[in-house]
């Protein structure tokens, strides 16, 4: 198991449809992904964001927002799933760019859709959406838009701001 | 402002030597975002030294649609009408990447002649798109011919669309569970027809490009971009394997049983916008050869699952039976519900890696899609590959780096 290879620091891992995943507290992003880097997770897939606001599961994640990062290992083809939770009032965690370049621009993808600040990045600016724009599109509480439709379900939930967004 | 090379051979044994200052005025130019040549609309601002490229700086976001945002808005099954359009060249592979990952969600698996037709949509997809990239390479190099023969083929692979799905673009063909419909004998007929006379298409682009001393001038030794460089910047499909490392999804992470047919991985060592030009050229090739084991052993029997919980029934089973009934109402009213957890599901596009990441919050609706998308990735090596060269030569740069902007916005 990848994931017992880790010196220390994990705060959870398991599998999950067949992928591995390790739960990492935000101080310990940049070592576990340093460390993981020179365990052969060269290969860096994607990195985002997860907002469980109001999430009906069962098990309530711990905090809102859920930094996910898919890395790779080209030699032996597996993957790992590397879990950060940020606070919604602290929404901040440091950047990897350094550590895997094209984590960059994901960076920005995700400071621009869901606010979260990262730590330490060159160019922390809104990438798809224009400079001027206010708010962060994919956080759950920001309304999709679009006319309104009567009595189609969950219109008043999606086609409206909740009072404090 | 003189020439760059500080050496250049003008013709054999002929070789001229210049002195430059280097350091002069650095003139900024903003590039688009509506220059024919930028494949969409992507805004490049390039710091120039006299001609040559000293920084770029991608700009992108104009093709914004919010499409991850309405995939939280639309069920789980409406979502895949979305997933055509962010990479508008290949439908039918991104169509694939969210229905595989739906469907290891959910845990189920479509029968094996789903899969085998999943096959030979991407297969033509991948074709159609390289045809595209090769035609608008090729004009924006200088060669107009060649968009005429590859537009020629490309129209055969929509309307190859067409009669198996009714579109020719936005097919929304796969789905979670299986494919909207079977194959029609004149789909098969048409695919025969289209598979024997392909190698001999090829033969043509190659003919008109391979050895064209233009083509070769433009493009060999532009934009390098070494193995280690590639893996480090996280590029992927013909980016890296033009950079000779033999990465693709087909094999080493298959899907759709894609490790049963033979074919092979297509690899140039050489990392530049030539060795980028001829993996796509040998693709096609592959892709042909795949075409035809696809078609020869089609198996028989269903194109989607038996669960009543993921597809609706037959329509004449409404007319007779009560609980078909209920399954169609439930399904088209609330939909299914993959059970809670997150997947990520890889495959390989005409791009590279296409991927879909989607988390389920146990409801009738994503809580999180995202697609990773191959162009927004590659994109980013793009200043890696042009720093040092020609203005003239970013457009071969930014050419065989094949970014769909659609697919990089979202």
């Amino acid at each position: 198991m990848t994931a017992l290879k880790l010196t220390q620091g994990i705060l959870a891992h398991g599998v999950i449809a067949g992928a591995e995943w390790v739960s990492v507290p935000r101080e310990r992003l940049r070592e576990t992904l340093t460390e993981l880097k020179s365990q052969g997770y060269e290969s860096y897939v994607f990195m985002t964001c997860v907002d469980h606001l109001a999430t009906p599961t069962v098990e309530k994640p711990p905090e809102r927002f859920e930094l996910v990062y898919e890395l790779r290992n080209m030699k032996t083809h597996r993957e790992l799933r590397v879990r950060v939770f940020v606070p919604e009032d602290d929404p901040r965690v440091h950047s990897a760019h350094d550590i895997y370049t094209p984590a960059n621009w994901d960076e920005r993808e995700t400071w621009d859709m869901f606010g979260i600040h990262f730590a330490g990045h060159p160019d922390l600016t809104r990438i798809l959406m224009p400079d001027d724009w206010v708010g962060h599109p994919l956080r759950r509480d920001y309304p999709v838009g679009g006319e309104p439709v009567d009595f189609s379900e969950d219109h008043e939930v999606w086609q409206t701001a909740p009072p404090e967004a | 402002m003189p020439d760059t090379r500080s050496e250049q051979t003008l013709a054999p044994g002929v070789t001229i030597t210049r002195e430059r200052e280097v350091g002069g005025d650095i003139l900024t130019v903003n590039f688009g975002p509506q220059h024919p040549s930028t494949h969409g609309v992507l805004r490049l601002i390039v710091d120039l030294d006299g001609e040559v490229i000293r920084r770029v700086k991608p700009v992108i976001g104009y093709l914004h649609t919010g499409i991850e945002k309405q995939m939280e808005a639309l069920r789980w099954q409406q979502g895949v009408v979305v997933t055509d359009r962010h990479d508008y060249l290949s439908p039918p592979i991104n169509n694939l990447a969210y229905a595989l990952a739906v469907e290891q969600l959910m845990g189920v698996e479509a029968p094996p002649r789903a899969q085998a037709l999943r096959v030979i949509m991407s297969e033509l997809t991948r074709i159609a798109s390289h045809l595209i990239w090769l035609g608008s390479s090729g004009i924006e190099l200088g060669a107009m011919g060649i968009f005429m023969y590859c537009l020629r083929d490309r129209e055969k692979v929509l309307d190859l669309n067409e009669e198996i799905s009714g579109f020719r673009m936005h097919t929304s063909y796969i789905r979670p569970g299986g494919v909207t419909a079977d194959a029609t004998p004149r789909f098969l007929e048409m695919l025969d027809a289209f598979i024997k006379e392909m190698p001999a298409n090829i033969q043509e682009y190659e003919d008109l490009l391979t050895h064209n001393p233009i083509w070769i001038e433009r493009t060999q030794g532009i934009g390098y971009l070494s193995a280690e460089d590639a893996i480090r910047l996280g590029a992927t499909g013909p980016m890296i394997r033009g950079s000779g490392v033999p990465w693709d999804l087909r094999k080493d992470r298959p899907y759709c049983s894609f490790e049963t047919y033979d074919w092979e991985v297509a690899v140039e060592p050489a990392g530049d916008c030539y060795a980028r030009y001829l993996v796509r050229i040998k693709e096609m090739r592959e892709s042909t050869k795949i075409l035809r084991q696809a078609l020869d052993r089609l198996p028989g029997g269903p194109v989607n699952v038996d669960d009543r919980k993921v597809l609706p029934p037959p329509r004449e089973e409404l007319d007779t039976s009560m609980e078909a009934l209920i399954h169609h109402f439930k399904l088209f009213t609330e939909g299914y519900s993959p059970p809670p957890g997150d997947v990520y599901v890889a495959v390989e596009s005409g791009r590279g890696e296409n991927g879909c990441y989607i988390v389920s919050d146990g409801t009738h609706k994503p809580r999180r899609v995202k697609f990773r998308a191959a162009s927004f990735v590659n994109l980013q090596a793009v200043e890696h590959m042009a720093l040092g060269h020609m203005i003239a030569d970013m457009i071969a740069i930014i050419g065989t780096a094949d970014t769909v902007l659609g697919d990089a916005d979202r």
